[in-house]
């Protein structure tokens, strides 16, 4: 016999099963991979399995564009999507492979070095699912806004404490899914340690001179608008530092601290020949002390609390009324990939990458990203 | 690793919905739902 | 007034509105606050929002469900009165040895797990019978346990609040060992002792009562506390061999449990998994609601509102600011206080020695599980010693709770000297 109190039970079972649904067509639609439109300087569009088969099939898997120029030189890895909630990085490594051309030398660029991280949102962080840009067509491009870490559905569970497996220090457990605590990798580790892993293969098997890890932090993080460098790639990013302050692009410097394990620029270059470097410019989307969270704050870089710190001397960057668009963000990355390349050859004649097409700083800047993008393939092209 | 605890979770979500059919009180099967949601979708692993 | 600022009054309103004129449980006052936020901030409904911010603590729920189910099993199987007759027996007669050894029982779960409420829901649990035989009111010894998971949960090796807050700068757990030592075992020591004055007296083991326990023991004989020990055998070794013992806590409860099956009194499983469960739900949702209530206070900007008014201060009130705005935001979660309060602190408290800077932050923060109406500490602690309202285990924990927070800030202080000492 059906008692009314079942009734009620049947009705908020109804409620709660009705949420989850909506809940879950946001979640599944987040899946879906953005479209990039490869341009001319795309030689070859590979995999990261092709160079650690481990990877093959699970979703840590992602694209890397190689950009080969006719005449040999020096080699640079771009790493954007490290923390798909860094999207100044992932845009600039997409443009990259939109607009880029090679004469000399090879640039390899992974648009979404942790695959696996652009397809959910961190929990309580109230972030948008993406954010577009307009072209001059009228037409517009949607990139994914994503989490910091790999998506518990392909990860699970956490430990209490994640142990950075070579050197054995601790961390709280959920960085057990982020990329840049987990290199040098593991060919048996964690999806996270696999995708870190097959990183590590990448640029051993490629042999590259130059790694770049395109991230964002936000205002009030005491590393912001900064270059930091592994020891042996200090004579290169302090060339490549000085090139910018020239253009007016104000960067500092900072070491690789010897004792925080797991980051890219600390064990790829300890792990590798490779010169590793990272990139950090200002995201105050990922901020602590932001307002209103929304795609807007996302592309413009607006924020009332954000001005509010910055007049009570809380924060690490200048920060007024124009907030820090997500143009000039990438264009700071684009700029010091440009500068980073021209700087490997004046290091050594051998070594030189000569690059052409990336949108300048001042460029970008004015004329918005969407000025540099292609338009997106038409559905069923 | 995960199957064990997807499994764990699965068995919590079933005794959370017992739970929620056997209340009397409709704002404890209302709790109980709010439990219900993220351990379903956890089991499913759409989340 | 800012347009944040209003939402923010809307939210503590419509909160207030469900707990007192409404009469909703916590957990549901909460959703309630976020709905009417989500939708005066033009969000709608927000369901992708409400449902994403839940899953901030789908593993917390999963520790917290799994050690209700542990505990449930091993009260059926008759262990906890048999610990209780033993631990009497021997150390009946001197409470000023058994107190602090009883606290370091109690601390040690959340010690190597890192949370406070599975310190008190197994080792508390534990202790708690031995406390109020010893002669504590029921509220006493719930203060005692909650005391002790939230020291517990600060103390080393596992210290997840300063973990986040090290990890807001980047700074790695290392070197934290001796600062949370400092901090959390001179405090734990006087407390137990504190808390016992005036009221714990040498106990008669003969005339405690314990009969029916020590029955148990002679009945089953030590198998009986199997359970227990093979639960903190997993832990230290899931700490200590972590790549093959890491089993988490929610395997390593559910392992108890299936043993406290096998080892005593026989009982059904099923049903009592379902009791522990019931038990369970009120703070598993009030875990749900915090969820959404965060994410919504982060999507609508009263989070940034919350975060820059608390840095607001002018630099002489910096500490105050810490005392008052940490426990207030534990309110919601002590782990988020952590993360959102406690990194922009660290990163204010220049020129102070960061390590233990931020371990006494991690410990101001710890005390959010005392705060209504989450207060899970106290909440689990009132369960435990069968207290009907929790808020007359908080009253106990008020001196304390001050006491922890000038100690804390005190360590902030002179975290240079105490940096020379160590």
């Amino acid at each position: 016999m059906i008692e009314r109190h079942h009734a009620s039970a049947a009705a908020v079972c109804a409620v709660a099963l009705a949420a989850a649904a909506v809940a879950a067509a946001s979640f599944s639609a987040h899946r879906a991979p953005d479209v990039l439109v490869p341009g001319a300087g795309v030689t070859e569009v590979r995999m990261l399995s092709d160079w650690f088969p481990g990877l093959d099939g699970t979703p840590g898997d992602t694209e890397v564009y190689v950009l080969r120029g006719a005449e040999p030189g020096g080699s640079m890895l771009v790493l954007g999507g490290t923390h798909p909630n860094e999207p100044a990085g992932y845009v600039a490594a997409a443009l990259l492979v939109e607009d880029a051309r090679v004469a000399r030398g090879a640039l390899y660029v992974v648009p979404r070095a942790n695959a696996s991280g652009f397809t959910h949102n961190d929990p309580q962080e109230g972030a948008p699912t993406g954010f577009s840009f307009p072209l001059p067509d009228g037409s517009t491009r949607t990139f994914t806004y994503g989490s910091r870490a790999t998506n518990p559905v392909h990860q699970w569970p956490d430990p209490e404490v994640y142990i950075h497996a070579s050197s054995g220090q601790s961390l709280s457990g959920n960085e057990t899914r982020n990329l840049n605590r987990a290199y040098p990798g593991r060919e048996d580790g964690t999806l996270t340690e696999r995708v870190a892993y097959g990183i590590t293969r990448l640029i051993v098997g490629e042999g590259i001179d130059v790694t770049v890890d395109l991230h964002e932090a936000s205002p009030e993080y005491p590393v912001v608008d900064a270059m930091v460098a592994h020891e042996r790639a200090m004579p290169l990013a302090s060339n490549t530092v000085l090139g910018l302050e020239l253009q007016g692009i104000g960067m500092s410097l900072e070491p690789s601290p010897k004792n925080l394990r797991g980051l890219s620029h600390r064990e790829l270059g300890d792990a590798t020949d490779t010169l590793a470097v990272l990139f950090e410019s200002c995201n105050p989307s990922q901020g602590r002390l932001r307002g209103r969270t929304d795609e807007a704050l996302v592309v413009e870089g607006k924020d009332p609390y954000y001005l509010r710190a910055a007049a009570l001397g809380r924060l690490y960057v200048p920060f007024d009324e124009g907030g820090v668009p997500l143009a000039e963000r990438v264009g700071r990355h684009l700029a010091s990939i440009a500068e980073l390349a021209f700087s490997m050859g004046m290091e050594s004649e051998d070594e030189g990458l000569e690059l052409s097409g990336v949108p300048g700083y001042d460029e970008i800047s004015e004329l918005g990203v969407g000025a540099f993008l292609s338009p997106a393939p038409e559905a069923g092209s | 690793m995960t199957v064990v605890y997807i499994a764990i979770a699965a068995a919590l979500l079933a005794l959370t919905v017992w739970n929620l059919w056997t209340e009397r009180d409709w704002r404890k099967q209302c709790t109980a739902a709010m439990v219900a949601v993220p351990l379903l979708l956890r089991v499913l692993m759409i989340k | 007034m800012s347009h944040e600022s209003l939402l923010f009054l809307l939210m503590l309103g419509a909160f207030a509105a469900g707990s007192f004129a409404l009469r909703l449980p916590v957990s549901l006052s909460m959703m309630l606050a976020s709905v009417a936020a989500m939708l005066a901030s033009g969000n709608g409904l927000g369901v992708r929002h409400l449902v994403e911010g839940t899953f901030g603590y789908v593993d917390t729920m999963l520790v917290i469900a799994t050690a209700m189910v542990f505990m449930r099993a091993v009260q059926e199987s008759g262990a906890l009165d048999a610990i209780t007759g033993i631990v009497i027996r021997r150390f009946g007669r001197r409470p000023a040895a058994l107190l602090p050894m009883l606290m370091l029982v109690a601390m040690f779960p959340g010690m190597i797990t890192g949370s406070s409420s599975a310190s008190v829901l197994t080792a508390g649990a534990v202790v708690a019978p031995a406390l109020m035989l010893l002669g504590l009111p029921r509220e006493t010894a719930g203060a005692f346990i909650a005391i002790a998971g939230i020291l517990g949960m600060v103390a080393p090796p596992v210290n997840i609040p300063a973990m986040i807050i090290g990890g807001g700068i980047d700074m790695p757990f290392v070197g934290f060992g001796a600062p949370l030592a400092l901090l959390t075992f001179p405090l734990a020591i006087a407390f137990s002792w504190a808390l016992g004055a005036g009221k714990a007296r040498p106990v008669d083991p003969a005339a405690a009562g314990t009969g029916p326990g020590e029955e148990l023991y002679r009945r089953y004989g030590p198998r009986l506390f199997l359970p227990v020990l093979l639960v903190v055998a997993l832990m230290v070794l899931g700490k200590a061999a972590p790549s093959a013992f890491g089993l988490g806590l929610p395997v390593t409860f559910l392992i108890g449990a299936a043993a406290a099956c096998l080892a005593g009194r026989r009982f059904n499983a099923l049903a009592a998994a379902k009791a522990a469960i019931g038990d369970a739900l009120p703070v598993l949702g009030i875990l749900a609601g915090v969820g959404m209530f965060i994410q919504t206070m982060t999507l609508t900007g009263v989070r940034g509102f919350v975060v820059v008014g608390a840095l607001s201060v002018p630099p002489a009130l910096l500490f105050a600011a810490i005392a008052l705005t940490m426990p207030l935001f534990g309110a919601v979660s002590s782990f988020g206080a952590a993360s959102v309060l406690g990194v922009p602190f660290l990163l204010a408290l220049l020129g102070r020695d960061q390590v233990i800077a931020a371990s006494a932050l991690s410990l101001v923060a710890a005390l959010g599980d005392f705060m209504p109406p989450t207060a899970l500490s106290a909440m689990f602690a009132a369960q435990v010693v069968g207290v009907e309202r929790y808020s007359l285990v908080l009253r106990k924990l008020l001196v304390p709770s001050l006491v922890v927070v000038l100690w804390a800030l005190a360590f902030i202080g002179f975290s240079t000297s105490i940096r020379g000492f160590l």
